[in-house]
């Protein structure tokens, strides 16, 4: 138990730095961060689950310029948490709800971090001027390990958050099953309205069209 | 590549690390190059290697895949000499290009159409499989540009608006959007039939009914309220009506 909380918090760091400021080789995407947390509790199917659900949610945001965009990673990682293990459908959609609420944390901690690094350039802001490397340097170090706390941070009371759901679940059987229905046909709608805003009105729309009846007839042929 | 460059390119990596309000990626961007102008005449301690870093840690932004172009480019203006006003010049005309161009090819392009054929591959052959292939599919991309663009930035230096007209990238710009909408169309029946598994009819058209209600609601009631807190004002009702059932 405590080696995978251990990994769970390592992942969720991992994954956190992975939307802005490493890479951004899409770790932080829900399916993967949920899928890859689903493997560590041994529970990779849930992980999935909540991941594509969490995943229809993030292809609405398009992160472009200096928009701050939910961490939706670290919260599929506490999503994968609390669905891990739990009984059927029942636990995805209060793990989805959990996974929205810390990806809305996470945003609101990437807003202090900017603001943090913006601090930094405005103390260094006479070295920066004057060609100094240590200052360039000591800014983007500082920049990165800030981003690494709020990871940890966020997902620490990610992991909290899943554990208090999963032992004190606050709705009954019935309540369950309806919050999974609104939660998978907001992802799906979220999706959906997301692409067509995306596309507009000429030949991206036609495309959509296209996929979606292809895969309905995927669906109804198999 | 040569030692320089495959330095700068690792720092590339990182460039949004101290992504801030005052200057977005200009510091990064310094971090970035520091290792092309380390070689300046009068090396780290000369006068022009200073200016250039003095520049460098100036306003900036680019997608962050894209911004080797701006990097190699100014990297090799610094290292012709140029006079401080073409190359800051040079640096505020890639702005533009290199978000625009970034933004359409990776982020409404590659990356929902790797995500449509990874949430695909989920519901039909396993999650496992699902994640490799979109992690796969996006990152070839993702590193090949990458590279691509630091290489030809560093070898075009001021002529890197070829590098923005070559005929792969306008291809690609052309192409990856359709893709991208084909690809999230065919994962959304597939992935919604995955997930509603086990449902009974009626609680597969109630999904289906809330699916409705949420793209009316996201196209064109609030378009500018978000998957993220439509989501969460859902939840929220459901979270509420399931308590009191």
């Amino acid at each position: 138990m405590t080696t995978q909380i251990v990994l769970l918090l390592l992942w969720g760091t991992v994954v956190g730095l992975d939307l802005v400021s490493v890479g951004q080789s899409m770790f932080s995407r829900p399916l993967v961060a949920a899928t890859v947390a689903g493997v560590v509790l041994g529970d990779p199917m849930a992980g999935a689950t909540v991941g594509a659900i969490l995943e229809l949610f993030a292809l609405d945001v398009l992160p472009i310029g200096a928009v701050r965009y939910p961490d939706y990673g670290v919260g599929a990682v506490a999503a994968a948490a609390t669905a891990a293990h739990a009984p059927g459908a029942l636990g995805t959609g209060i793990a989805v709800c959990v996974g929205l609420a810390v990806a809305y944390i996470g945003e609101r901690g990437m807003r202090l971090v900017r603001l943090g690094n913006t601090a930094d350039v405005r103390r260094f802001r006479n070295a920066l001027d004057g060609g100094g490397v240590q200052a360039v340097v000591a800014i983007h170090t500082r920049g990165f390990f800030r981003d690494a706390l709020r990871s940890l941070v966020v997902t620490a009371l990610g992991l909290v958050l899943a554990f208090g759901v999963y032992r004190w679940s606050p709705v009954t059987l019935q309540g369950a099953v309806l919050v999974t229905v609104v939660v998978t046909g907001a992802a799906l709608g979220s999706a959906a309205g997301g692409v067509m805003h995306a596309v507009g009105h000429g030949a991206g729309l036609r495309w959509f069209g296209f996929g979606l009846a292809g895969g309905l007839l995927w669906v109804v042929l198999t | 590549m040569t030692p320089g460059l495959t330095q700068t390119w690792i720092r590339t990596l990182v460039v949004q690390a101290s992504f801030n309000y005052d200057r977005l990626v200009g510091v990064g961007t310094a971090f970035a190059i520091e290792p092309l102008l380390r070689h300046l005449p009068g090396g780290a301690d000369g006068n022009r290697f200073k200016g250039a870093m003095q520049r460098a840690t100036q306003f900036f932004n680019a997608h962050p895949y894209m911004v080797g172009l701006a990097v190699g480019a100014v990297a090799k203006a610094e290292h012709e000499g140029l006079p401080d006003g073409a190359i800051r010049r040079l640096r505020h005309a890639l702005i533009g290009p290199l978000g625009s161009i970034g933004d359409r090819l990776i982020w409404a392009g590659v990356l929902p159409a790797s995500a449509g054929i990874g949430l695909v591959v989920t519901a039909v052959v396993s999650p496992v499989a699902g994640v490799l292939v979109f992690l796969g599919l996006f990152n070839g991309v993702h590193l090949a540009l990458r590279t691509w663009a630091l290489r030809e930035g560093w070898r075009l230096g001021t002529g890197v608006s070829q590098a923005l007209t070559a005929r792969g990238i306008q291809r690609g710009l052309s192409l990856v959007g359709p893709v991208a909408a084909l690809c999230v169309g065919l994962a959304l029946p597939v992935v919604g039939s995955w997930l509603a598994r086990g449902f009974t009819s009626w609680t597969q058209l109630s999904v289906a009914a809330v699916a409705l209600v949420a793209i009316v609601f996201s196209r064109w009631i609030v378009p500018t309220f978000g998957g993220l807190r439509f989501g969460l004002a859902a939840a929220a009702i459901a979270l509420v009506v399931g308590w009191a059932a």
